[in-house]
Order: structure tokens, then sequence, then C-alpha cells
């Protein structure tokens, strides 16, 4: 195999691994704009604080193992998010834009709190997985992919069975093709939009966790590391949870690409003229939208 | 989004103003140009700030009151607007009183350009493009390279008028200009084409029997909007001096939108300076404990949100009870 191709292959199989990340961040953001009619602008600094907690139970001297301080900081998350849920369908009444406005209240106070608790430096968190690579076919895959892969394709495999096949999922679906007509049959609509912030937050928290060790955590970085999610999910229309899966694997690859072989300090911008395309060719998003809303 | 009506607008009610405000904003404008002869260089400096980001906060509130949109990426014009002037002036040696206009023209055509792809798609997609925006200029400044000067930024130092003192001009212009942008809106706000606009934004169908769009508002809502951001950031150039990177980020963009929501998304002097104020003097006042600045703003805005949508109603609570309390008395 040539040397470019080699090169080509690897960066496509990392891309498809940040591109799971990305995926699950972006189906947060859809499942709470589904629900809610609200872009949250606060979801990727929820994730930063639970990777602060994370850091905080286990490096800095808190002593718990991972699993009792992810749990730990998952829970505090989806009380947080169940939070600003409340503070939001408050608003949100009023008028949707609201909503999205006082999101971005929340993400302000969100990052204070975290610059306050744990300083504005950078930290490294490391995944309790053991360190093992292999070269299969020429292309170098670590226990830090399968980890990735097996994590998030297990939580998506999981969700859209719940949304598809159970009756939280038929309520879920339900409220999000009208919230009015919902009501009107008797769901209780705040039960299902609380149920859908709460999942999205801990969906949120899961991609930053694994993120973390391929980058670095500090009070602003993980929220830009949300504009990935978003990115994939305006890729997807921002209606559709397997548009969203598509537009972060469509991020991950084409984002390490572009890094690789013109320059890695536009990613902003690229992301930015990749929305803006997406916009101008699919109006709609990259998939077809079925019609009636039924499915996921 | 019809129901996007009352943001944090709620006198959006169409009759020249009522004399009492029209004579408080006389009295701030008096007051303001006293300052420099009473207070000084610090307050002359930091006041002078104050206006150009009233100008900021107004280009946001501009688009929400009228386009019904949310921005988080104006940092992206005022960088623009900055930089125009400061290239301008260390390439050309033009000053502010040519960067400032060509700075409003561009800005007006970014704006366009910007907003051309969602145009016909849900506001979501325009909030959101303005997220990435504002991440994307640090990069596109330092990509930018020698030109822009880099991480350490330029300097603006021209005067606008050769001969008089310098610290006088960085707080006049601003002044004017934020005096002159006030005026226009209000203006705008009685023009055909400001009826165009909010019929849009709150009738769509009933705009569009009259052959207007809901594109084409956008558009028209998105370029003003970014050509006052863009003269707000030529103001800011010339006030502070300088230009750098660090002075356009994510965040500068989010309190931008904090300091419109605080003025209750005001477009008149009084609102916007509030707003300014708010936005320039938080940061210095508690420069102490800078953690905590993005608290209270996230703070104050959640608790404007809130409260917000019926402040005549809170208001008229509080009348009340301090009626009640000087009853008592």
């Amino acid at each position: 195999m040539s040397d470019a191709l080699q090169d080509l292959l690897s960066l496509v199989w990392t891309g498809i691994v940040t591109g799971c990340l990305y995926a699950m961040g972006a189906l947060g953001l859809v499942m709470i704009f589904k629900a809610t009619r609200v872009v949250n602008f606060a979801h990727g600094n929820l994730a930063a604080l639970a990777g602060f907690v994370v850091y905080g139970l286990t490096a800095m001297g808190g002593g718990l193992g991972w699993v009792a301080s992810v749990l730990v900081a998952l829970a505090i998350v989806v009380v947080l998010a169940l939070v600003s849920y409340g503070l939001i369908a408050r608003v949100s009444e009023v008028s949707d834009l609201r909503g999205t406005i006082a999101t971005l209240g929340i993400s302000l106070v969100l990052q204070g709190v975290v610059q306050v608790l744990f300083g504005a430096d950078i930290v490294n968190l490391d995944l309790p997985v053991p360190n093992w690579s292999a070269t299969v076919a020429g292309l170098r895959v670590t226990s830090y992919d399968f980890a990735v892969l097996a994590v998030s394709g297990s939580v998506i495999a999981v969700l859209f069975f719940v949304i598809e096949r159970t009756r939280v999922g038929i309520a879920f679906r339900a409220v999000s093709t009208s919230a009015f007509a919902s009501r009107v049959c008797g769901l209780n609509i705040h039960a299902v939009q609380g149920l859908a912030w709460g999942v999205a937050a801990g969906l949120g928290v899961t991609a930053a966790l694994l993120i973390i060790p391929s980058t670095f955590l500090s009070s602003t970085t993980v929220a830009s590391f949300m504009l990935q999610s978003f990115a994939a999910a305006v890729l997807g229309g921002f209606s559709s949870l397997p548009g969203s899966i598509v537009g972060g694997l469509i991020v991950g690859v084409t984002m390490n690409l572009f890094s690789y072989f013109v320059t890695s300090e536009l990613s902003a911008t690229f992301l930015l003229v990749l929305m803006l395309a997406a916009l101008n060719l699919f109006p709609g998003g990259i998939l077809p939208q079925r019609g009636g809303g039924s499915r996921a | 989004m019809p129901e996007a009506v009352g943001v944090v607008t709620h006198a959006v009610t169409g009759e020249a103003r009522p004399l009492p405000r029209r004579l408080a904003s006389w009295v701030a404008l008096v007051v303001l140009a006293a300052i420099p002869a009473v207070a000084g260089g610090f307050w002359t400096y930091s006041v002078g700030v104050c206006m150009a980001n009233a100008v900021a906060v107004l280009s946001v509130g501009f688009l929400l009151r009228y386009g019904g949109e949310v921005s988080i990426g104006h940092s992206f014009f005022l960088a623009f607007g900055a930089y125009c002037t400061a290239i301008l002036e260390r390439q050309l040696g033009l000053s502010v009183g040519i960067g400032l206009p060509v700075a409003a023209i561009a800005g007006a055509v970014l704006g366009v350009a910007f907003a051309w792809p969602s145009r016909a798609l849900s506001g979501i997609y325009l909030a959101i493009a303005t997220m990435a925006l504002a991440l994307a200029v640090p990069e596109l400044i330092l990509q930018a390279g020698p030109v822009a000067g880099g991480y350490e930024g330029l300097y603006v130092s021209r005067p606008l008028v050769p001969g008089l003192s310098i610290e006088l001009q960085r707080y006049y212009l601003p002044l004017v200009v934020l005096g002159l942008v006030v005026l226009l809106l209000a203006r705008f706000r009685r023009s055909r084409q400001g009826l165009v606009l909010l019929t849009a934004r709150d009738h769509p169908r009933a705009a569009e029997a009259f052959g207007f769009s809901r594109g084409y508002a956008r558009l028209a809502a998105f370029a003003i909007s970014a050509a006052v951001a863009s003269v707000a950031g030529s103001l800011l150039a010339f006030s502070a001096s300088t230009v750098s990177p660090n002075s356009f980020t994510l965040s500068t963009a989010i309190y931008l939108l904090v300091g419109t929501v605080v003025s209750f998304g005001s477009l008149g002097l009084i609102g916007a300076l509030a707003g300014g104020a708010f936005i320039t003097l938080v940061p210095q006042v508690f420069a102490a404990w800078g953690d905590w600045v993005p608290i209270i703003y996230g703070a104050a805005l959640l608790l404007v949100i809130t409260l917000g949508h019926r402040p005549a109603e809170v208001l008229a609570a509080l009348r009340a009870r301090l009626a009640g309390g000087r009853r008592d008395a």
C-alpha cells in the first residue's frame, strides 16, 4: 500500500473515532431541540463541569475510583440539567428564542463556576483503559479507539432502542412532533422534556469524558469542542437523530483531513464554511426527512 | 418564528417617544459631553470605551428587535471594523475618519454574505453559525499574518483632527457617533423599511403578501446590524487605541448579548449606555474577582430573561410596594 493511501486510511479511522463522539454530543443537542425547541448553548459547559468533577475526584486528591467519580459527575450533571430545564421551561413558554438566550446565561454561570472552583488552568485527564495498540493491515489501532467505539456504539444503540421500541420513546416522539397534541392526549410533557434534558446531558458528559484524553481539559475548551457537535447537528438537519450521527462522522473525518492536508489552525473557520455550505446544499439536512415525524 | 415577538422587547409601538424620555436622552448627552471637563483621565477613557461598547450593544439589539435573531458572533464584525481601521492607518496612513465609513460599508457586505446561506431557514441555524463565526475570529486574525500584527495586535494613534488633544478625540468621537446611531435608528423605526422588517418578523405572511419575503428581511436586518457593529469596532479601536485577537473572543460576543438583554433590548440612548456600561465596567470593578465575572453576567442575563417578559407587571408591583411603603411611613 502506498504511503499516501496509508495516511488517508489512518486519518479516516481516527476521524471516525472522534466523529462518534461528536455524534453523541450532537444527539444530545438534537434531543433537547426536538423536545423543547431550544438550542442548548450550555451543553458544552455542562460537560466541561463534569470533566472537572471527575478530575477533582480522581486526580486532585479526591481519592475516589474512576467509576465512582464518573457516577457522581453524572448525577451532578443530570441534576443541573433538570434545574436548567426547569428554568428554561418557564422562560420558553413566552418564546423559544428566550429559552435559547437563557441557555447562554446558564452556560456563563457554569463556566464561571468551573473557573472559581478549579481555576482557569489546563489539566490532563486520562481514561483508565490499558495502554495497548496493534497494527492491522498497516493501520494503527489503539485501546482508546476501541473504548470510544464500544462506549459510543452501545450508548447510541440503547438510545435508539428506547426511542423506537419503548413507551417512553413513543412519548418522546409524540412530544417532539407536537407538544400541544401530546398534552391534550394526557401526556405529562414536563416529565418527557425533563427526561430528554437529563439523557442529553448524560450523552454530552460521556462524549466529553471520552474526548478529553485526546486533547486536554480547561474551562473553555470543552465548550468549543461542542462546536463540532453543533456542526454535526446542523449537517443532520438539527431535528433528525440518525442525521446527527451521519453528520458527526462527516465532521470527524473531514476535519481530520482538513487539518492534516491544509492547516490545523483554522478549524473553527472550516466548521463555519462546512455549515454554511451544508445549509445551502442540503437545507433539510443530509438525510431525507421522513414524513409524519413518526420515527426518530 | 412568530412567537419570537417579545424577546426582550416590550414597547415596540411606533409612536414618537414621550417627551420625558426624549428629555432624559438630551440630559444624558449634556452630562456625557461635560464628563471630560470634570473627571480625570481614567474615567474619560473608561466612559469613552463604554460609549463604543454601547454602539456594539445597539447592533446586537437591532438584530434581536428587527430580525428576532440571537447572535453570539458579533465579535466578528467588531473585530472586522477594528482591524479595518487599524490596518488602514498602519498601511495607508488613513485616520479613523476614513476607516470608520469603510468599516461600515464593508461590514454590511460581510453581514449579507454571512446571512445569505441561512436566508430561507429557521433562525436557529443563524444562531449556531454565529457561534462558529465568533470562534473563527482569533484564528483568522492570526492567519492574516504580519498585516494584522499577530498576538500583539496593532496600535491606533492617528488623531481624527490633527492638532487637538487625542485623549479628548478618543472620548468625543464615540459620543458623537453614538448619538448619530441612536438618532438614525429612531428614524429607521418610523421609516418604510423599518415597518417592513417588523412586519416580516411578526407576520411573515402579511409581509409576503406585500412583496417582502422573510429572507429579504433577515438579510436587511443582518446587514444593518453588521454595519453598526463594524462602526462600533472602529470606535473601540480608536478609543482604546489598540486592537488584539484577545479582545474578540466568543465571550466578547456573548457579553454583547448580555449587554443587550440587560438593557431590555432598548434601542435608545439610555438603554444602550446602560448595556455598554454594564459590559465595560463590571470587569473593571470586579478585576480582583475575575473568575466571578461570567457568573455575574450569566445571573444578570437569567434574571432579566425570567422576569423581563413582564417588566410592566414587575414595575407596577414594585411601584405599588414603594407607594404603599411611603403611605405607611
